[in-house]
């Protein structure tokens, strides 16, 4: 057991005393219990000094006791897990947690970063911009790298996170934020009515507000009435109560995003759980109760360990039964700061002073002040005495000018509060100022959205309740849920005055931003050098730009705007609000989508069997496909590849080519569409024949080709390019949809139905022929070149023969229903043993299609027009088609365009290589003498050579030239020869034979 | 010559492992079965003529196709919207195939043979719905997807085709999903992920539900 | 966002892909380069309501004609493509 908790109350709290939980800051041992936050147990501890500022290392402490907190910012776990910044405050406390304070070295007690303090003059707002300007290359090497070390926040774990995170929907009538006093009111009304409710809270525990404050509802204690408002909500059907879940962005039609932090809790989420979810909510309303964030009133001396919000101390000390200190004094504004003295007192701690700036204190409170013996100073508080072990004394300017000073060792500073704005704002919205509470309010908000209660500027119990309940009501009737939504809780609204205080001038460092360490003189300057606009404030002196967005601190800096500039706060204006409202995890974003999860994936018919071969798999988009099959003994990805080239052209192997996209395009005219959006014609073709279309997109430039059958009258059987399969099938529905609606014709992708297989070199036949019927006739009569049928298989079921070749050799493509594609591949091997058959992956139909001199993926690039590939005489000029007037324009029919060529170095050991670019023999390289780039390169093992193919100004005018090859990339520079692109049987003779 | 075995191979042959994935102890949460050789004929109305077709698509099947997001069960098939102007006819043993179904429809529809281009998956559990809501964006509350509902739409940005079938025997519902079958094997492993934390009774068949 | 398909009911924004403005027309095979031109290049910058061409690519494959305004993501109209649901024309 670790020591004790000198700070906890004897009694009180709603923390479980029973559960004692050990746990480690910066490698201390303490204990806290159930239910406790890693604040409040470090509270209980007596541990006041929690971290070191960003730009100076001063001292901090605990500052609320929410999910606003600047300050009180850990390293929490460890290793993998480590995670940085996280809130003390809202971490809960669990078993053996441990937690390190940030921004320190060597140590938080003794860091010696906290020099920066001397540097201070230096480090205002704007400092990078005007210190570090010059030399510019010192930048990179000196001035950021040091100044990354000194300044900054946690350190990331740099492993990567082991844990699992996903993400989830959620739809629902009326979504509630928050579940205080106006989210647990609209909760009831909304799910009496019947409508499918939704109540995220941040907090692990229910009630909001009303856990630290209490209060009286329709006559019982808080506590009371929230149980059995739980235990109603709980009873009705379609309620979901979802709590660690913060509501975090609003976005467009009625969809939220929310986090719920599932195990956060825990040291480690059990076996087959998530760290965190992320939902995706969808709400036809949407009920904002997400309360007020207390204000700080800016002091100098205001960030000394012991400083605290006023609310965060009582909730410290009523519901965590923690002490933040043993003598308190208060500084507030406004009458809610008293409640702090009065819980202070009722839990028998000291009360020192209150030092309260408006002109009238309450006779209640002044006859409290009497009874508890403690002075009520009408003054503010202009400077506080402590360093890292806390405040001690305290300078009070009293109203009049005189001086008085306080001894304490707790300051509870209440300036009163801010609703929170940022839901209701995350459209744009610009909260509108209220007088009466000296704070911005939301002004509209998104479709479906209301705010309510504290969030709405209302910050009494009694408007909170009747506020969320009258909201919850018409949420649900909105949704058309009729139920009758019962009685409206009623309590009695407190007293509130408040006299607005934002800064008090005087000596020292008088922080706005705490995180940032944003000081008011910062902002002034600002202002001085013409920083005024809001935004400009805020980028130029980051104020608000920290992990909390300024929860605490934002109105605070327009506040102090408004002074110098001699404006009000509603013409000063505030920054957009964007979400999220917290930091949401990256890990949470991407939920399930990591690693090999990253997407979807996809496998072709013969993948496991190609696994069992031990092929290397290749992502092509999100297929995998086998890229050779490495046999024993090949020492390299090369060896491998010629070897299934040559067996390929000397003998027979064959290709899983079932990524291609497959569409049926049926119906009267599908000839008539294709011819519009091919530029060659498909109506005249015949009935069992194929043909290699070339598809444009509007602007000319080639979109995607393939080949296309026809398998009867009124059906062809469309495919295209792996990469392009699904924008194809979009494209031709557009076209169908929308430019020619009059065209009777369907389009289905078949993709998936189909196991298809490419089976080339010249023995191809000799394979078929055991496994096709033997009936077919697969002679050069009866199955020529670019004919395409079924037929039958011998074992009776029936396939697609498509003769049809990209490798140049006399080849078919077979095609089976995919269910059968794993025997087929099977089969092709048994039955092609004798024949030495060998399948081959994408690298040596690369090789061989490149041999052959036919464009793919490299020149399709979407800069290429038809003649550019040299495939300009297939332009049909007797139709209309897709593209064929853009096609026509004087640039992209230029005779000095880059075209497709072949290229091989001069130096036939020299290897080519993609991206070189060619350049004249003899120039020196330039951007004015570029006359194209290499595409696509290969080691031909039937020519023995590097070879490619390029995009070459003029190209097909120039073959036989010699160019100069030049690759800066690299370092490398070649002679390479312009060749005819077919380097592999020009005539064609082994493809049609 | 030998003649060659053509054994049918599912898409999740490898994938799909029979007994109990993830949390263990209690009743697993999800019921998770593959349906195995079915045919699968789309449909899909040619210009102008959806009210022929409809007539036609009566007599054949004695019950009428849905022409809006719908599943129905005739009694020996089911027919389930795909897409304006169309639908799937699911059945077993050749029941409707191209070459029967063809004839019966020509000239008022395109037909295509989708029988090995989609994975079956029937989806149960106490915890079904759970699940779901972490694959599909679909509200699957049981008074909004009704059974009989069809949905097409998308799992991690790839098309599947949803609907809900008759209630088991105990009340529950089940969801059946049709995604493509080279994405199988990957939804698969989504889906055993995202069922893992609530135990997942993993089982195949070769009976329609 | 939520899309409202004619032919599905309300779904997500990541079923969907946007094209583009929906008012340009394709010009008749005869047209001038001038025209073809101008339908594939030249776009007017609507802030305010306009009529645009989605897909609902992750849903029915329908191609939708939408308005929306651009500075509201509000949508007023959601309508079938000319030749999404065409078995229906004549009827």
């Amino acid at each position: 057991m670790a020591g004790v908790q000198a700070n906890r109350l004897a009694n009180g709290g709603l923390i479980d005393r029973l559960v004692s939980l050990n746990f480690r800051f910066d490698g201390k041992s303490f204990s806290g219990f159930q239910g406790d936050t890693l604040a409040s147990a470090l509270v209980a501890n007596g541990v006041k000094l929690v971290g070191r500022s960003f730009k100076y290392h001063r001292p901090r402490g605990i500052l609320t006791a929410g999910s606003e907190e600047p300050n009180a910012l850990v390293e929490l776990r460890s290793g993998a897990r480590c995670e940085p910044n996280t809130k003390a405050t809202t971490a809960e406390l669990y078993e053996g947690l441990e937690a390190a304070s940030q921004n320190r070295w060597p140590s938080l007690r003794h860091d010696l970063m906290a020099v920066n303090q001397l540097f201070a003059p230096i480090f205002v707002a704007g400092f990078y911009y005007k210190t570090f300007m010059w030399p510019a290359k010192f930048w990179e090497a000196i001035y950021e790298p040091a100044i990354r070390r000194a300044a900054g926040l946690g350190r990331a774990a740099g492993i990567a996170d082991p844990d699992h995170y996903d993400k989830a929907w959620a739809h629902c009538d009326v979504l509630i934020a928050g579940s205080g006093p106006a989210g647990l009111a609209a909760a009831l009304a909304a799910g009496r009515s019947g409508a499918r409710v939704i109540l995220c809270e941040e907090d692990f525990a229910l009630g909001g507000r009303l856990l630290s404050d209490g209060g009286t509802i329709d006559g019982m204690p808080a506590a009371e009435w929230i149980s059995r408002t739980l235990t109603e909500l709980v009873a009705l059907p379609d309620v979901r109560i979802m709590t660690r879940t913060t509501l975090f962005g609003v976005y467009d039609g009625g969809t939220y995003g929310a986090l719920e932090r599932v195990n956060d809790h825990l040291p480690s989420p059990p076996e087959h759980q998530v760290r965190q979810r992320l939902w995706r909510i969808v709400a036809k309303r949407c009920v904002v109760a997400a309360g007020a964030i207390e204000r700080p009133i800016v002091f100098a001396g205001n960030d000394t360990p012991g400083v605290m919000m006023a609310s965060a101390m009582r909730t410290y000390v009523a519901r965590y039964a923690a002490t933040p200190a043993r003598r308190i004094a208060l500084f507030t504004n406004n009458e809610d700061g008293w409640r702090t003295v009065e819980t202070a007192l009722g839990a028998g701690l000291q009360v020192a002073a209150v030092v309260d700036a408006r002109p009238d204190v309450s006779p209640a409170h002044r006859s409290l002040a009497s009874k508890g013996g403690f002075p009520v100073l009408n003054g503010s508080v202009s400077a506080v005495d402590g360093g890292k072990d806390g405040v001690s004394k305290i300078s009070v300017s009293l109203t009049g000018g005189a001086r008085a000073e306080v001894e304490a060792d707790g300051l509870a500073v209440s300036g009163g509060w801010n609703p929170a704005v940022g839901l209701t704002s995350y459209h744009r919205g610009r909260p509108k100022w209220q007088d009466n509470i000296a704070a911005f309010v939301p002004d509209g908000a998104p479709p479906g959205m209301v705010a309510v209660g504290a969030a709405n500027g209302a910050f009494t119990l009694g408007a909170c309740l009747s506020q969320g309940f009258a909201a919850g009501a018409q949420a649900a009737r909105d949704a058309g849920r009729s139920g009758k939504a019962g009685s409206v809780p009623v309590a009695a609204d407190e007293a509130f005055s408040l006299t607005p205080l934002w800064h008090v001038a005087g000596k020292g460092k008088a922080f706005v931003d705490q995180q940032h360490d944003v000081t008011a003189s910062d902002i002034e300057l600002a202002q001085r050098e013409g920083f005024e606009s809001v935004e400009h404030l805020k980028r130029y002196t980051t104020l608000g730009m920290a992990t909390d967005q300024g929860k605490t601190s934002n109105v605070a800096g327009l506040a102090i705007m408004a002074a110098v500039t001699g404006k009000s706060i509603p013409e000063t204006g505030t920054t957009i609000y964007r979400p999220p409202y917290v930091p949401v995890a990256i890990g949470a974003f991407a939920g399930h989508h990591r690693d090999e999860n990253f997407h979807a994936t996809r496998l072709t018919p013969s993948h496991h069997w190609a696994a069992e071969q031990g092929a290397i798999f290749v992502d092509t988009g999100l297929w995998k496909r086998a890229q050779w099959y490495p046999r024993a003994g090949e020492k390299d990805w090369l060896e491998s590849v010629t070897r299934e080239v040559k067996a390929v052209r000397s003998g027979v192997g064959f290709c899983d080519v079932s990524t291609l996209g497959k569409i049926d395009v049926h119906g009267p005219d599908a000839g008539a569409f294709l011819d519009r959006v091919y530029i060659n014609t498909f109506s005249n073709l015949a009935v069992g024949k194929a043909r290699y279309g070339l598809m444009l997109r509007e602007d000319g430039m080639v979109y995607d080709d393939g080949t296309t059958s026809r398998l009867a009258e009124e059906q062809y059987f469309l495919t295209t390019t792996t990469a392009k399969a699904g924008p194809v099938m979009q494209h031709l529905e557009f076209c169908r949809q929308v430019l020619f609606p009059e065209l009777d014709v369907q389009l289905t992708s078949v993709s998936d139905q189909w196991a298809q297989f490419s089976i080339a070199g010249p023995k191809t036949r000799d394979l078929l022929r055991e496994i096709v019927d033997p009936a077919e006739d697969l002679s050069n009569e009866g199955f020529p070149f670019m004919g395409a049928r079924e037929v039958a298989l011998r074992g009776g079921i029936k396939a697609r023969l498509f003769r049809i070749s990209f490798s140049g050799e006399m080849a078919f493509e077979i095609s089976v229903p995919a269910r059968h594609g794993d025997a087929l591949v099977r089969n092709l091997m048994q039955a092609g043993a004798p024949f030495g058959v060998t399948p081959y992956g994408t690298e040596a139909l690369s090789v061989m299609r490149i041999e052959k001199g036919h464009v793919a993926g490299p020149e399709l690039s979407g800069t290429t027009t038809a003649a550019d590939l040299g495939l300009g005489k297939m332009m049909s000029t007797k139709k209309d088609f897709v593209g064929r007037v853009m096609a026509g324009r004087e640039a992209l029919v230029a005779a000095d365009r880059q075209v497709v060529v072949g290229i091989k170095p001069t130096d036939k050991a020299s290897r080519l290589r993609s991206g070189a670019h060619v350049i004249p023999k003899s120039e020196i390289p330039g951007p004015g003498n570029d006359q194209g780039y290499v595409t696509s390169v290969c080691f031909s093992p039937t020519l023995d050579q590097w070879i490619g193919l390029g995009l070459v100004e003029r190209g097909r005018e120039r073959i036989g030239e010699i160019v100069h090859a030049h690759d800066p990339l690299r370092g490398e520079d070649y002679d390479v020869e312009l060749c005819n692109p077919v380097f592999y049987d020009p005539d064609g003779g082994r493809q049609r034979g | 010559m030998a003649e060659f075995s053509w054994a049918s191979r599912s898409p999740l042959e490898q994938a799909l492992v029979t007994g109990v994935h993830g949390a263990r102890g209690v009743e697993a949460g999800i019921l998770l079965t593959e349906i195995r050789n079915f045919d699968l004929i789309q449909v899909m109305a040619r210009r102008g003529k959806g009210a022929e077709l409809a007539k036609a698509a009566k007599a054949r099947f004695g019950m009428a196709a849905p022409d809006t997001p719908k599943a129905v069960q005739t009694k020996d098939a089911t027919l389930i919207w795909s897409g304006p102007d169309q639908f799937l006819v699911l059945s077993k043993d050749g029941k409707y195939a191209m070459n029967t179904l063809a004839p019966a429809f020509s000239g008022l529809a395109s037909l295509s043979d989708q029988s090995h281009a989609r994975a079956l998956i029937s989806i149960s559990g106490a915890k079904v719905r759970t699940m779901l809501a972490k694959l599909l964006s679909l509200d699957l509350h049981p008074a909004v997807f009704q059974v009989g509902a069809a949905a097409a739409t998308s799992i991690d940005h790839t098309s599947v085709t949803l609907w809900r079938g008759a209630d088991q025997t105990d009340g529950r519902a089940v969801f059946n999903l049709l995604v493509f079958a080279t994405f199988a094997e990957s939804l698969w492993h989504t889906t055993l992920d995202a069922g893992a934390e609530y135990g997942i009774d993993i089982r195949y068949s070769e009976e329609l539900a | 966002m939520r899309i409202v398909c004619p032919f599905c009911g309300e779904r997500e924004l990541g079923e969907f892909t946007y094209l583009g403005d929906a008012k340009p027309q394709r010009p008749a095979a005869d047209a001038s380069e001038d025209a073809v031109y101008d339908y594939v290049y030249l776009r007017d910058n609507i802030a305010g309501v306009m009529s645009e061409h989605w897909y609902h690519g992750g849903g029915c494959r329908s191609w939708l004609k939408i308005t929306r305004n651009t500075l509201t993501h509000e949508i007023s109209t959601v309508e079938p493509a000319a030749g999404a649901g065409a078995a229906k024309v004549g009827a």
